[in-house]
């Protein structure tokens, strides 16, 4: 089943498209990354699937309702990121008492075990948070909904290098205890690719790919070997880069739609390509290398 | 938490996991094997990257299905495993052993010597 659908989803703003035209559904019950670099129309797109703002074209359907102004998807969905407004009138003790009689699904004992965990106090306010802490709490807030759909949209934003491994490890257990549609926007796709099931990446607004990871994880690899070689090699081959790795040596990344024994044969040495980097090479702005330019 | 190595595709490494568990004894054919979820946790990852490493032992008839119950060691899991790890596994090592040597310029001999010498220490140590 699909939580998200969308078909030809557009957003402009002031006649520039953020999102431009895109069609994709979103399975429910899986943990899905929004990836794509600064500007690729993931915050936009995400906004949209809770109803902070309105598209300017396209169909958009979230659990079967156009998600604005619609209080179903209010009540079932939240999206936490680094401006998540609370009131300032009320300590985090409070808040954490208005999300208990909010959000039907919630769940105390989780939000305070994690409170405690993370060492906050009960009488601290929001807006006096350091900004990783205020995020720190933000997620403990977001998690503790259990909403049917969560969205992070780059959640780990100033948390440091312990909390943002304990984050992912939250996340983790808490979804295999209460499965739900979970997406998370990043730019570090290295840090949590371990934690999907499936990736969305995104490039000016429309969408690039959109696959299982554990499939994206051996969509290219890497080829390297004498420069004679690997150019024939390359000839009806889908070349994502390529460049002079050492004098007479070329190494390219290239599609993975050939058996890599067959290329090892000739003399090249393939290494995998991490998924992270599949998706910087897909969204680079120059097309092929620096070789073909200079 | 159980460590991943680097370059090997996650649900692989959880294939041969489980596999080690069954070559060493540690799951006997009709055990009941880890689920998917249980996997996940151990390994910190997606539960759906667990069930692609236990569909891939149930494509190789290592484990067999019981309907709502999960997934189980067949009798002859231990005996695939052997076949599929000396003509796939080993072979590949051996190949990579034969480049490497024919990269340093050795002639079969020496390398035959240096296999025998492995082999040897392998028996003291087993002693």
């Amino acid at each position: 089943m699909n939580v998200i659908e969308a078909t030809d989803l557009t957003k402009t703003y002031k006649g520039v498209p953020a999102v431009d035209g895109l069609t994709v559904t979103i399975k429910s019950d899986a943990i899905t990354g929004i990836i794509g670099r600064n500007g690729a129309g993931k915050t936009t797109l995400l906004k949209m699937l809770v109803g902070f703002i309105k598209e300017t074209s396209g169909e958009m359907n979230v659990f079967s309702e156009h998600p604005f102004n619609s209080l179903h998807v209010s009540a079932n969905s939240i999206f936490i990121d680094d401006h998540m407004l609370f009131p300032d009138a009320l300590t985090l003790g409070e808040l954490l008492k208005e999300g208990e009689r909010f959000y039907t699904n919630w769940d105390m004992t989780f939000a305070k075990t994690l409170f405690d965990y993370f060492s906050f106090h009960p009488d601290q306010h929001h807006n006096q948070l350091s900004k990783g802490k205020k995020t720190t709490f933000n997620m403990i807030f977001g998690l503790a909904t259990r909403s049917e759909l969560t969205i992070f949209d780059e959640p780990t934003t100033g948390m440091d290098a312990a909390v943002r491994n304990d984050f992912y490890r939250v996340l983790l257990k808490d979804y295999l205890a209460h499965p739900r549609t979970i997406l998370i926007s990043s730019h570090h796709l290295d840090e949590f690719d371990h934690l999907l099931e499936d990736v969305l990446l995104m490039d000016e607004g429309q969408q690039v790919l959109h696959m299982p990871m554990d499939d994206l994880k051996e969509y290219a690899v890497s080829l390297t070997g004498p420069d004679a070689v690997v150019g024939q090699w390359l000839y009806d081959k889908t070349v994502l880069a390529k460049k002079q790795s050492a004098p007479g040596m070329m190494q390219a990344v290239v599609k993975q739609d050939f058996a890599i024994e067959q290329a090892e044969r000739l003399g090249m040495k393939a290494t995998p390509v991490a998924a992270s980097d599949v998706c910087i090479y897909l969204t680079a702005k120059t097309k092929g290398g620096i070789d073909d330019v200079l | 938490m159980v460590e991943m190595e680097g370059s090997k595709p996650i649900y692989i490494q959880i294939a041969e996991w489980l596999e080690n568990q069954m070559l060493s004894g540690y799951f006997q054919p009709h055990d009941k094997v880890h689920s998917q979820y249980t996997l996940a946790d151990l390994f910190n990852i997606n539960p759906a990257t667990a069930a692609k490493g236990l569909n891939m032992l149930h494509d190789e008839h290592i484990l067999y299905n019981k309907r709502g119950l999960g997934k189980f060691v067949t009798g002859d899991a231990v005996a695939i495993i052997r076949k599929k790890r000396k003509n796939d596994t080993l072979k590949r090592m051996l190949r990579d052993v034969v480049t490497e040597a024919t990269h340093l310029q050795m002639d079969d001999a020496e390398l035959m010597e240096m296999l025998r010498d492995a082999i040897h220490e392998r028996g003291e140590d087993q002693a």
